[in-house]
């Protein structure tokens, strides 16, 4: 999963004005700090709108939600942009619970 | 351990360091933590003084079930992490955690318990209340936490004190220990004072992003 990911996504790549960022597996306190160097890279291309592919996500708990809705706050601010989400099941369910989903673009993925 | 970063983080059975003080750290959970919780949940004294609805979820509606290690990781309301004293200890001390996590509106209730009895009263509990409080300001975003106390925990109140809590209001007769009623103790502290513990408390600097997660300033 790794090699794939560098192959396709290399810390975030550019799509029609759109940097695009996937992260996988877990989502949580122990790895949030290097999902959150992903997305600030993929923050720093300065792009107005931002996707977040998180299809591969198998585990997200608060600290995980915060790095997404930090990353959402500073987009705003620097660009006044979107940060939009394509989300799995795991990760509606953990929005909708937190009442953090409405905070955020989705688009189609396997949970919507 | 799968991550999105592709980086290899350390085993996770002995879990990821989050927070680091002077006398004891931060880590995440692992399974074999619920060996520890187990016998901690059995401790009549810490039902008692601590009244803590994650140690009575563990212990009579999981009836110490391994799932519960994975209902705490996947609760994004919560976030539980595992005490950890320097010099001497070679088990957990306690447990710290952050719950009914208001992300969008950056309030939590805080919850600290230390468990082994022989780490009460050597400022344990005071730092790893701390720390949390960092991490829940820094990571999370908080801008409030909150915290109920018995009555009769003199020690608990004390601590939170120490770290800058006030008192906002009791809730009379809130608590029931078996026998009779008590009183809850309701203490807040906000961000600003947060920063305020954390300036007079020069020692603890700004987490370090390989560990702690740090957001970026704004």
């Amino acid at each position: 999963m790794e090699t794939a990911d560098r192959q396709t996504s290399p810390g975030g790549r550019a799509l029609d004005g759109v940097a695009r960022v996937r992260l996988w597996g877990l989502l949580t306190a122990a790895t949030a700090s290097q999902a959150r160097a992903r997305v600030q890279r993929a923050l720093d291309q300065g792009h107005a709108h931002v996707l977040v592919d998180l299809q591969g996500v198998t585990r997200i708990d608060a600290v995980g939600i915060a790095v997404l809705l930090d990353a959402r706050r500073l987009l705003q601010a620097r660009t006044g942009g979107t940060l939009v989400l394509c989300a799995n099941r795991i990760v509606c369910r953990a929005l909708r619970t937190t009442r953090t989903i409405a905070a955020f673009g989705l688009t189609a993925g396997t949970g919507m | 351990m799968d991550t999105p970063s592709g980086s290899h983080p350390r085993p996770a059975e002995r879990g990821v360091v989050i927070s680091r003080g002077t006398r004891v750290y931060l880590r995440t959970m692992t399974p074999q933590d619920l060996d520890h919780l187990s016998t901690w949940v059995d401790d009549p004294f810490l039902e008692r003084m601590v009244g803590s609805e994650f140690m009575h979820a563990y212990k009579h509606v999981w009836d110490k079930a391994p799932a519960f290690y994975e209902a705490i990781l996947t609760d994004p309301t919560q976030v539980a992490l595992v005490v950890e004293a320097y010099q001497g200890w070679t088990k957990p001390v306690g447990v710290v955690r952050l719950f009914n996590i208001h992300l969008l509106e950056g309030y939590a209730f805080l919850e600290t318990i230390i468990a082994d009895l022989r780490a009460m009263k050597r400022g344990f509990g005071i730092e790893a209340g701390k720390l949390i409080s960092y991490y829940g300001v820094d990571v999370l975003g908080l801008r409030r936490l909150e915290a109920k106390v018995y009555e009769y925990n003199v020690l608990s109140m004390n601590s939170l004190r120490r770290n800058g809590f006030r008192q906002e209001g009791i809730l009379r007769q809130a608590g029931f220990d078996g026998e009779r009623y008590w009183d809850l103790m309701i203490f807040g502290i906000l961000r600003d004072e947060i920063e305020a513990v954390r300036r007079r408390d020069k020692v603890y600097l700004p987490l370090d992003p390989s560990e702690g997660n740090g957001r970026e300033p704004t």
